[in-house]
């Protein structure tokens, strides 16, 4: 890992994603893969699920959006934020089929310890749908 | 603990310290290709040609264990609407490893009406018992699709 490159305050923002029925289809058979539970109706794929919870449709799962900021942190420091990484973050608003999704990233510290930042996952009506931060030490295993 | 026995998931059942699990799976490169294509991960840590010599899982593709520790404890559900969560990453999953998860739920309150819990999960190398990584959900318990 390369900590110059990490300076304080600066940006990062990744290409968009379209989180739509598809991706979320594509997405639970990935994480059921082999499947190993009887999934019932539920507020991520029926209408009615969804409005017994008090949405007004069904919502992409929490963790599908999180896994794109996962697999950002991945991208900006590389295999090392699997060895010495760690990330948390709060699931603000739900996220509707058809929303397209950006993660951001902001250097918040930068020193001889490792990088931290804080990061949000930005809907297209520019709504912070996850927020949440994402740390690396600077001499990971 | 079989499909028999299981608990029902409900506020009365979800309480702290019940250990959850082991579950077991193996990292396959089918279910990293297919999880890196839904996520739009092009990484490729993630290919048969990972520049690391070994495909790599991208980092969330074991979170849904969760879902596996409680439903092989409770019936009735798999958790409820996610709220939180946070990882520790100790070492890559790869193609071909052996994982065992355990579970704890570790906390559970009431919060505007609403009752919450929090799982952690930990997941190791099955023969070298190599810690991967260590997970933490905080989710709104759901019971029969209502917020409870």
């Amino acid at each position: 890992m390369s900590v110059a490159t990490f300076e304080s305050g600066r940006e990062f923002e990744s290409r968009s994603y379209l989180l739509d029925a598809a991706a979320a289809h594509a997405y639970g058979a990935a994480v059921e893969h082999p499947a190993r539970r009887t999934v019932q109706p539920n507020i991520h794929d029926d209408n009615a699920a969804a409005k017994r919870a008090g949405f007004p449709a069904p919502i992409a799962a929490g963790e599908h959006t999180y896994a794109l900021a996962a697999n950002f942190m991945v991208n900006l420091f590389g295999i090392d934020f699997l060895r010495g990484g760690s990330l948390e973050a709060s699931m603000i608003k739900p996220v509707f089929f058809g929303d397209r999704l950006v993660v951001h990233a902001r250097v918040t510290d930068s020193d001889s310890s490792g990088v931290a930042m804080e990061m949000w996952v930005e809907n297209d009506r520019h709504v912070r749908v996850l927020v949440g931060s994402a740390r690396l030490a600077r001499n990971p295993r | 603990m079989s499909d028999d026995d299981r608990i029902l998931m409900c506020p009365e059942n979800v309480r702290e310290g019940i250990e959850l699990g082991p579950i077991f799976c193996v990292i396959t490169a089918e279910q990293v290709e297919a999880f890196a294509r839904a996520t739009g991960a092009d990484n490729p840590l993630y290919t048969a040609q990972s520049p690391a010599g070994v495909q790599i899982a991208p980092p969330t593709m074991r979170l849904l264990d969760y879902a596996l520790l409680i439903s092989k404890h409770f019936r009735g559900g798999s958790g409820g609407v996610h709220a939180k969560h946070r990882n520790q990453f100790f070492a890559p999953m790869r193609v071909g490893q052996s994982v065992r998860t355990d579970g704890r739920i570790t906390k559970t309150w009431r919060k505007r009406g609403k009752f919450y819990f929090e799982l952690e999960y930990e997941s190791r190398d099955v023969e070298s018992d190599e810690l991967l990584m260590r997970q933490a959900i905080t989710a709104v318990l759901l019971v029969e699709g209502r917020m409870q």
